[in-house]
């Protein structure tokens, strides 16, 4: 207790000598100096007459009616308000703190307490231990083994670009050049989103091609699995469709005549020819129409398709298992 | 074939096979990520605008459809246009057209089927860029 006292006293003898020493000090030594070293007010005690020219006229400072110069009767006390509500959280903390110490649950780590917390809820431990324990065979380490899951990342990777660069692309023939090159020139990282969604779908092609390959020279097609094989044809064939609708989209020469060659090409089939074209191109021209049409199948009804046989396909591999080869 | 080997061993998905996987994915996004800082310097740009009036002297399709637009150049037009419908027919009924155990003189042959198919898409694709 003595000990505590001459603390008290060594820290308020401090504090005095502080105040002191403060207010000792040469008052407005700096203040003068940097007044006397304005060369603004040196300018105006030389010659009057060549006063500065004003400030230029600036814009209202929002920030300042946002946040400070509110002068309304109820905002002092709604800030009193604010803090004494803050205070008596922080008082009821601390009793409760102190006074029920002993008698609380022991300790555990907020992580801890979150799995609990949802395992109470949605009983996932069991379901999700069995996904998980679930042994991966030896064979299937081999590095061609990673070409579907890379080809599933890449479609990951170009769906939140896609979504991004969906933001600011127009799908008219006038908007859409006229966006691609705003988000090339003036989109924050807009070159690279487009970047990566370029490469990253002509990588996609060959990655799932070479997947194919795979599961085509190790003859993890036949039977039990001849479905599965049948929905990674039909994700190939979506693939090269969101290739297809997507290469039209920037509207330059390119892709324009690119797109006219191709769905020429669907038009020249025996029989269903003239409707594939006219379904395509939404009439026998590659128009305004084509390239809103190639817009809603790019964006909306291929990634609903492609997500289902995405699906089917996993689900598919997680029943049968992978395929032993020879 | 049912002997006991070394391929029939396992490893448990978590945490081991997993974490080969979440490296391979931080690998990817390396790459992604590479792609992008190069984008930013070499973008991917634009050609001229579509010009419906206006025909460019070499009309080419999207690189993997290129091969399609230079077989047509070789063959009748009415047979090259369902050539490709034929063969995604016969790829995605390829299961239950071969239904034999699985042996090595059947995997020899796919492998040759295969790298034929595969090295004449490339032949047709390298004709179609040169023109």
């Amino acid at each position: 207790m003595k000990s505590f006292r001459r603390l008290a006293y060594a820290l308020l003898a401090f504090t005095l000598v502080m105040v002191v020493v403060f207010a000792a000090r040469a008052p407005r030594a700096e203040a003068t100096a940097v007044v006397a070293a304005d060369p603004v007010a040196l300018l105006k005690s030389a010659s009057p007459a060549e006063a500065p020219p004003p400030p230029p006229k600036q814009d209202t400072c929002q920030h300042c009616h946002l946040a400070g110069e509110i002068t309304a009767l109820f905002y002092p006390f709604g800030r009193w308000m604010v803090f004494a509500v803050f205070g008596a959280v922080f008082a009821y903390g601390g009793w409760r703190l102190t006074s029920n110490w002993t008698t609380r649950a022991p300790w555990k780590p907020l992580i801890l307490r979150a799995v609990d917390w949802t395992e109470e809820r949605f009983h996932l431990k069991e379901p999700l231990g069995k996904v998980l324990s679930k042994p991966v065979p030896m064979f299937a380490t081999a590095w061609y083994y990673c070409l579907g899951g890379i080809s599933f990342a890449l479609f990951a990777i170009l769906g939140i670009t896609g979504i991004m660069l969906a933001f600011y692309y127009q799908p008219t023939p006038e908007g859409a050049y006229a966006s691609i090159q705003y988000i090339e020139n003036q989109v924050l990282f807009g070159s690279a989103i487009r970047a990566i969604h370029h490469w990253s779908a002509n990588g996609m092609v060959v990655l799932v091609v070479a997947h194919m390959l795979r599961v085509f020279i190790t003859g993890a097609f036949k039977a039990p699995r001849e479905l599965n094989w049948m929905s990674g044809v039909f994700l190939l064939v979506l693939t090269l469709a969101f290739g297809l609708t997507g290469y039209l989209l920037p509207w330059d020469q390119t892709a324009f005549w690119a797109s006219t060659v191709a769905t020429e090409i669907a038009g020249a089939e025996p029989g269903i020819g003239n409707l594939a074209l006219v379904f395509l191109r939404g009439g026998w021209e590659v128009t305004a129409v084509t390239l809103s049409r190639f817009f809603a199948l790019h964006v909306l009804v291929l990634p609903a398709v492609i997500v289902l046989f995405l699906v089917a396909h996993f689900l598919m591999i997680r029943r049968q298992g992978i395929a032993r080869p020879l | 074939m049912t002997e006991t080997t070394d391929k029939d061993k396992t490893i448990p998905f978590f945490p081991t096979h997993i974490t080969t996987e979440a490296w391979v994915t931080v690998g990817l996004m390396a790459i992604v990520l590479a792609v992008g800082v190069l984008g930013s310097f070499w973008p991917i740009g634009l050609e001229e605008p579509a010009d419906p009036m206006n025909t460019p002297l070499h009309v080419k399709a999207h690189w993997y459809f290129v091969f399609l637009q230079e077989m047509l150049k070789y063959v009748p037009k009415n047979i090259g246009v369902v050539l490709p419908i034929l063969g995604i027919i016969a790829v995605l009924l390829w299961p239950f057209i071969d239904r034999r155990t699985d042996s090595k003189r059947g995997r020899l042959f796919r492998i040759l089927l295969s790298a034929v198919v595969m090295a004449g898409i490339a032949v047709l694709t390298w004709m179609g860029m040169r023109a």
